[in-house]
């Protein structure tokens, strides 16, 4: 440290000479951070898109609207971030806040974020996040400037994008958690006759709310073709394609907390449990029912022998959603699943047994197969269930919760990742706002350090040197602004660059004359100015290629 | 033959620490499918001090099947056939009941617990379930004297 200010001290004034072993610190700092940096940022890079994939933690206005990239880029990106589309979006707006406000200019970085791949982007969306923790209450600030209501605002503009399909559906599970639900799934009565009933989609309801009522019938073109199964709450009547159901059959009612049927009048009957419910064309009173309890309706006409005289046999599922929900036991068997590869160091002491041999499950190696309800077995074990008569359906042994293996498969989000995401998504929101700020003006810095770096040293006596310096103040005024910063909350990083700036010094010294290298920086200053722009988008790359130059050019001059 | 591995383990599983009142054996060392049952009547029961040979047999396609457990020594209860077959007729066996899920373990503490509450609405024996839902202590006694008899 002493030997670079003794260094310095044949320029005429002592404040420059503070300002530029300023600068000379940032510029150390710099290139003392690539090596260790690097992996971290990587790894950042690498965690932030999982953590931050909720469409809500960008500011999708910016993700729509100032997103250089075309939207269908958005599958490739989340596929190498392995997390959603949002992951993007957070990436992209970092880009454009980073290209727009960083140069109007349109820099090279402008251009070259829109047309690398994906992957160019990413590492740039890496780079450029780079220090979360620093500035925060500046990245704060900003964060307010850029994106003004970052809550609000993500609501709106949700609902126009096709991107925040997730973001929907997270409304559903939420509302639903209190929303009775119920389903109705085939029951072939395997004991009590060989006759098969009426074979039917499974139907899924989900109350919008109490007072609603789920009226069953005959099926009628008129009421139009209902989804069996509603993504969102619904009391839509449900019809089957039989004779033998009047049209105006039963109602199921939600009162109390509980599920009831009742008779509405049919002809053929309603019998839950095998017990009739009422007399031909009366109203019952109401029966509550319970899950896993069955339902007919009506009775097999003409023997049943044309499917569309057979009677309805369903079996009542209520109020199972909680397991299709984040509960303990599902989360538990996740984490359970989630050690299956960690080898030797996993810890199996959650381990469950399969229900069907008693061994442990959940183990490696082992061919695993897992109903919706967490329920987990060897698929060995299970086959026999799975590839049953009722084939697509499948009753898990264990909680009898039916499940529909021919079902479409759901890749929508996971409502529980997204809430918990959701958690994190404010401080994510500032993160990224954050190091687009951070990168936005540590990159003008960096450039303006290394050429500034060199002239005011060596160039002590040259012509410009007054252009120069008025440059340098202009320059250090913002670097002052800048370290300031930097050095209130990035408290680590000093250490090891005053390390590093008194080898770089004490190296250069020895064979450092002040008349030597004259040449070297007008070149090496046209250089950088010409490196720098290319690499804005990546502050990394112009630390790496300017810090050796440097030593590689004095080194040369013996 | 995945189901003879789980036999087993219930079965040492069963003997290591046998729930109160049954102890469990096979009946051939050769056959894990005929198990050999020793159930000590429950003390509030008539069955009280009596101990009863039960016999579980399992299917071959056990788990996926149910057991069917049988009392070889004569038993004065609603829910037992009074015939040399002593078949026990648990809810929980029955085809469309049963889970592959439960154990052997549930399945004979479920069956001493029929012994101290009867079942008279599922019964086999619908004379002894007339007698216990209206004469219970005319039940008790004959309960208690074929206990005496048969499983002392």
């Amino acid at each position: 440290m002493s030997t670079s200010v003794t260094a310095s001290t044949s320029l005429p004034d002592s404040r420059p000479s503070r300002l530029r072993r300023f600068s000379l610190r940032t510029y150390t700092q710099n290139l003392s951070l690539p090596s260790g940096q690097r992996s971290y940022r990587h790894s950042l890079s690498s965690r932030i898109p999982w953590r931050s994939s909720n469409p809500d933690s960008i500011s999708p206005t910016a993700n729509s609207t100032t997103s250089p990239c075309p939207e269908s880029d958005h599958p490739t990106l989340s596929r190498y971030t392995s997390a959603p589309a949002p992951s993007y979006g957070f990436g992209t707006e970092l880009n454009s806040q980073v290209s727009s406000t960083e140069s109007a200019a349109s820099t090279p970085s402008n251009d070259l974020a829109q047309t690398s791949n994906s992957m160019a982007r990413l590492r740039s969306i890496s780079a450029v996040h780079r220090p979360p923790p620093r500035t925060l209450e500046r990245a704060t600030t900003n964060s307010q400037e850029s994106t003004p209501s970052p809550e609000p605002g993500p609501v709106q503009s949700n609902a126009a994008e096709p991107t925040s399909a997730p973001a929907d559906g997270r409304v559903t599970p939420s509302k639903s958690e209190t929303k009775a639900t119920i389903r109705f799934f085939p029951y072939q009565d395997s004991l009590q006759s060989s006759r098969p009933s009426l074979p039917f989609v499974p139907v899924a309801r989900t109350l919008p709310s109490e007072s609603c009522v789920i009226r069953v019938g005959r099926y009628s073109e008129r009421d139009g073709v209902p989804l069996p199964n509603p993504t969102e709450p619904s009391d839509a009547p449900v019809g089957f394609k039989s004779k033998v159901v009047s049209r105006k059959h039963c109602e199921f009612l939600y009162v109390n907390g509980q599920w009831h049927i009742k008779d509405v009048g049919s002809s053929s009957g309603t019998f839950l449990n095998h017990m009739r419910l009422s007399q031909p064309n009366m109203v019952s009173r109401l029966y509550s029912i319970k899950d896993g309890d069955i339902v007919q309706l009506g009775i097999d006409f003409r023997g049943g022998e044309e499917m569309i005289f057979r009677c309805v046999r369903i079996r009542v599922e209520c109020n199972r959603s909680w397991q299709q929900q984040p509960n303990e036991f599902n989360k538990n068997t996740e984490s359970l699943i989630k050690n299956l590869g960690k080898g030797e160091t996993a810890d199996y002491s959650g381990c469950r047994e399969c229900s069907i041999c008693l061994g442990s499950v959940l183990r490696p190696y082992q061919c695993l197969f897992m109903a919706a309800c967490a329920h987990v077995w060897h698929y060995k074990c299970i086959s026999r269930l799975l590839h049953s008569p009722d084939y697509p359906m499948f009753q898990c042994p264990n909680c009898r919760a039916f499940t529909d293996l021919s079902a479409e498969v759901d890749d929508s989000n996971d409502p529980e990742e997204k809430r918990e995401k959701e958690k994190k998504e404010p401080a994510e929101d500032r993160a990224s706002n954050d190091s687009g700020e951070q990168a936005e003006t540590e990159v003008p810095s960096v450039v303006e350090t290394n050429s500034v770096q060199g002239p005011p040293d060596e160039l002590g006596d040259l012509p410009e040197e007054e252009n120069l310096a008025n440059d340098v103040e202009n320059l250090h005024l913002q670097d002052d602004q800048q370290t300031d910063y930097t050095r209130n909350s990035a408290s680590p990083a000093p250490n090891s660059s005053s390390d590093d700036l008194a080898r770089s010094a004490t190296t250069n010294i020895p064979g450092w004359q002040p008349t030597q290298p004259l040449s070297v920086p007008a070149g090496r200053q046209s250089q950088l100015r010409s490196d720098t722009p290319t690499s804005d988008d990546n502050p990394l790359t112009p630390r790496n290629d300017s810090g050796p130059l440097a030593f590689d050019g004095r080194a040369g001059m013996p | 033959m995945g189901s003879i591995k789980r036999i087993s383990k219930e079965l040492t599983e069963l003997t290591e620490s046998p729930p109160e009142g049954i102890t469990v054996e096979l009946a051939d060392e050769s056959n894990v499918y005929e198990w050999k049952v020793i159930m000590e009547g429950p003390e509030s029961s008539p069955y009280y001090n009596g101990k009863f040979l039960v016999k579980l047999s399992l299917p071959t396609e056990y788990p996926f099947k149910p057991p069917t457990v049988s009392f070889a020594t004569k038993i004065y209860h609603p829910n037992v056939t009074n015939d040399e077959k002593g078949s026990m007729c648990l809810g929980m066996l029955r085809a469309d009941e049963w889970k592959p899920s439960s154990k052997i373990a549930a399945v004979l503490q479920f069956a001493r617990q029929l012994l101290s509450e009867p079942m008279p609405d599922d019964a086999v024996e619908g004379r002894i379930a007339e007698q216990y839902k209206n004469d219970r202590g005319r039940y008790e006694e004959v309960a208690r004297e074929w206990t005496r008899k048969h499983a002392c």
